[in-house]
């Protein structure tokens, strides 16, 4: 039985082996500094006397933190928000209207978030519906259920014992909520913020309607935007070398990336239990 | 809903209690029957018998002693298991008492002996009290197998009634010994009889009230011996 | 005797189950009552509205008055009335992110003091109350939870008594702990009562005997008899009474 377990374990981790293995095989001989700093070259695929510039995606780089830090900043908030209502405020059927539709919304194609954003910008404005705003609405309207839905779950983990313990003081609720329940649910808050960018910081659908991508530099909020998942999108599929070169350089770094803020959600996690030891 | 709970142990217990109590109580009574039977009756034999007996009541004295500490140790009783056990503590004495002098009486009919023992007068008078005392001590030793608090409540008017017949026979023995129509030693020894018997009555008394704070939880005063001086000032 | 508490006609409602009937109850200043009675009798309901947490519980209802020095909590702000009631807990909670100091000055600081002099005199004079001062004074740093499981009830009682309460509700504060750790909370019991008026829900009758002046005792939601603990464990006057505490039921 344990052998068939190890088997099957060992199947599970093939196609992720190999996709971390291609990313990097392919990824790595495109990372150095200027891959970093110039943005896209003139597309070419080396030839007898045409020689190549590698060129960069540092403007896709800027663009997917721009993106990935005003969706969070947008979102996180609300959803927070959101979830705090959910587990501490909530009463009678509202709460269960809410918390099914969230759960539907955290399970809908990207794109559809995407569209929704474009079809509103078409409509109401309608000039910027290609835009960095754009782009960070779309990403904050996928992270918003998922924070409310996280977060919820992360004070529902706080025992009950300590909001009384805390009320029987004389504390009015809203402080017993923000400083005594928040903060012994704030590592579970911050593993599913830390989760829920992991996620987006990949969306390329949502941005294909929205954000528009950008070939050159851009932090502005009413311009098109270059995200590294539009890279991708766009170069992989074309026929020229340094574009497809880049467009693995992108995704071996978004996976770095990626890789990065889930190990730092776990990381959190495992201090956390390790604190609470009960002697005696 | 809680259950029922039989606390085996602890009603184990408490019978056995019970049942050693009842058997002191009889044993008690019968002593102190047998030793007026032996008095009146000038019966060497009787009083013998009586000496056994007290010895045996000691005896269950004793385990009673233990098997109410053991109860409080282990079974932490209280209401109305705590009242049954220290009252059948507090009984215990009073019936090793009465058992004491049943034997202190049938000492005296060993030392009558053969001797003369005067008028008829005298020994009716004290056998009627005698008789008094006895039923005392039986309406309290059932009182308490019974565990009926009503008929003893008003134990201590029968007292008061026994303690006038001391006091008179007291008077009267001590006229016929000035006049000599009564043997001095003779008459010494009927003055230690009626005292014996007034004892006894108290510690009828005795049982009989804590008989009733058993049953109901009233605590009702005894009259002591020193105010009962001042009610029959001579 | 001066009373200082008192439940009048006081009933409660979980939902549509009706947890407690038509309470009425006196609890004297500066002694111990004691509340006993088998589960689901109804007792730690009754004090959770005695400091209006009970109605914390979604679809939770209470009807009836609670009078604290002659004035009824429900007609006032329950915040303010939960900072004169304090009340400890069945199990210990201390607050898991803070430490020992930080725990016994939650009181002061969720209410917004922050001298850091009144704080520490506060700390120490609440943990010296609970008789813990000196088994955690150089250790005032460490998590709350780290403390052993008397230690840590202790904590909460300290914790409970920084905030100045003047009735101090415990609801079977002893009923996870070991003999030794639940003699040394009697013993905190004892002496608390000088300056604070104490009500302790327990099952543990033999503890409601050592420490209560006056025991209640309730079953199925209704009180049955209250009266001196003495009289209560000698004499009871119901028949229930005797039947319960003489550990027969039924």
């Amino acid at each position: 039985m344990a052998v068939l377990a190890l088997a099957c374990v060992a199947l599970a981790l093939i196609p992720l082996g190999s996709i971390v293995y291609t990313v990097v095989v392919r990824g790595a001989s495109v990372v150095n500094p200027e891959f970093f700093t110039q943005i896209q070259p003139i597309p070419c695929s080396p030839g007898a006397n045409l020689t190549c510039t590698q060129g960069g995606i540092g403007n896709a780089i800027v663009g997917t933190f721009l993106l990935l830090g005003l969706s969070s900043a947008i979102a996180i908030p609300l959803g927070l928000l959101a979830g705090i209502y959910l587990a501490e405020y909530g009463k009678g059927p509202l709460v269960f209207a809410v918390r099914f539709f969230a759960d539907v919304m955290t399970g809908l194609p990207s794109i559809v978030m995407g569209l929704f954003i474009f079809a509103t910008f078409q409509l109401a404005f309608p000039g910027f519906v290609f835009s960095a705003i754009a782009g960070a609405l779309a990403l904050a309207v996928i992270i918003i259920p998922f924070v409310a839905r996280t977060s919820e779950e992360a004070l529902r983990l706080v025992p009950g014992s300590i909001r009384e313990a805390a009320l029987a003081l004389g504390v009015p609720k809203y402080r017993v909520t923000v400083r005594v329940v928040l903060s012994s649910a704030r590592e579970g808050i911050v593993t599913g913020a830390l989760l829920a960018m992991a996620r987006v910081g990949g969306e390329t659908a949502p941005l294909l309607l929205t954000a528009g991508g950008n070939s050159f530099y851009s932090v502005r909020l009413d311009q098109p935007i270059a995200a590294m998942s539009l890279v991708i999108y766009n170069f992989a599929t074309t026929p020229y070398a340094n574009w497809n070169a880049l467009a693995w350089g992108a995704a071996l770094l978004l996976v770095v990336i990626m890789l990065g803020l889930s190990i730092a959600a776990r990381f959190l996690l495992r201090h956390r239990f390790h604190e609470q030891r009960i002697r005696g | 809903m809680p259950q029922a709970a039989e606390r085996k142990a602890l009603e184990k217990s408490l019978q056995k209690l019970n049942e050693n109590m009842v058997t002191l109580a009889e044993l008690s009574e019968l002593a102190i029957r047998k030793a007026i039977d032996g008095l009146t009756r000038r019966d060497a034999e009787v009083a013998r018998e009586v000496f056994t007996l007290d010895q045996e009541v000691y005896g269950l004295q004793l385990e009673i002693e233990r098997t109410c500490i053991d109860l409080i140790a282990l079974h932490a009783p209280v209401a109305r298991d705590l009242r049954t056990v220290t009252t059948s503590l507090k009984i215990t004495t009073d019936l090793d008492r009465i058992g004491r002098y049943a034997k202190d009486l049938s000492e005296l009919t060993l030392q009558f002996g053969g001797k003369a023992t005067g008028e008829r007068a005298d020994v009716a008078r004290i056998r009627e009290m005698a008789d008094r005392t006895i039923q005392m001590v039986d309406t309290a030793i059932d009182a308490f197998v019974q565990r009926d608090a009503e008929s003893v409540r008003n134990i201590m008017e029968v007292d008061d009634a026994v303690d006038r017949m001391h006091d008179e026979i007291f008077v009267d023995l001590v006229r016929r010994m000035e006049d000599r129509s009564l043997d001095t030693e003779v008459g010494a020894r009927y003055i230690l009889v009626n005292r014996y018997l007034e004892r006894i009555a108290d510690h009828a008394v005795n049982i009989g009230l804590r008989v009733v704070y058993m049953v109901t939880g009233d605590w009702l005063p005894r009259v002591r011996a020193a105010d009962r001086v001042k009610r029959y000032p001579k | 005797m001066t009373r200082k508490l008192a439940a009048e006609k006081v009933s409660a409602w979980y939902g549509p189950k009706k947890a407690i009937e038509d309470i009425s109850l006196d609890f004297e200043e500066h002694a111990t009552t004691a509340i006993i009675g088998p589960s689901g009798c109804g007792k730690s309901t009754l004090i959770r509205c005695l400091n209006r947490l009970h109605e914390t519980v979604p679809k939770a209802r209470v009807e009836g008055k609670v009078l604290l020095d002659d004035k009824d909590v429900y007609a006032d702000d329950p915040v303010a009335v939960r900072r004169r009631v304090g009340m400890v807990f069945q199990k210990a909670n201390p607050f898991p992110t803070m430490s020992v100091y930080d725990n016994v000055a939650a009181a002061l600081r969720l209410n917004g003091v922050r001298d850091r002099g009144k704080l520490d005199k506060t700390v120490k004079r609440s943990l010296e109350q609970a008789a813990l001062w000196d088994e955690v004074k150089d250790y005032l740093g460490k998590p709350g939870v780290s403390l052993s499981g008397g230690q840590q009830q202790r904590l909460c009682i300290a914790r409970a008594l920084a905030a100045e309460p003047e009735v101090l509700l415990m609801d079977e504060p002893c009923s996870a702990l070991d003999p030794i750790a639940t003699a040394k909370i009697e013993d905190l019991i004892f002496d608390l009562k000088k300056d604070y008026t104490v009500v302790i829900v327990t099952h543990n009758m033999q503890q409601a005997a050592r420490v209560a002046d006056t025991t209640a005792f309730m079953y199925l939601g209704h009180l049955i008899e209250v009266g001196g603990t003495r009289e209560l464990f000698e004499r009871p006057r119901e028949t229930l009474t005797e039947s319960y505490i003489t550990g027969r039921f039924g």
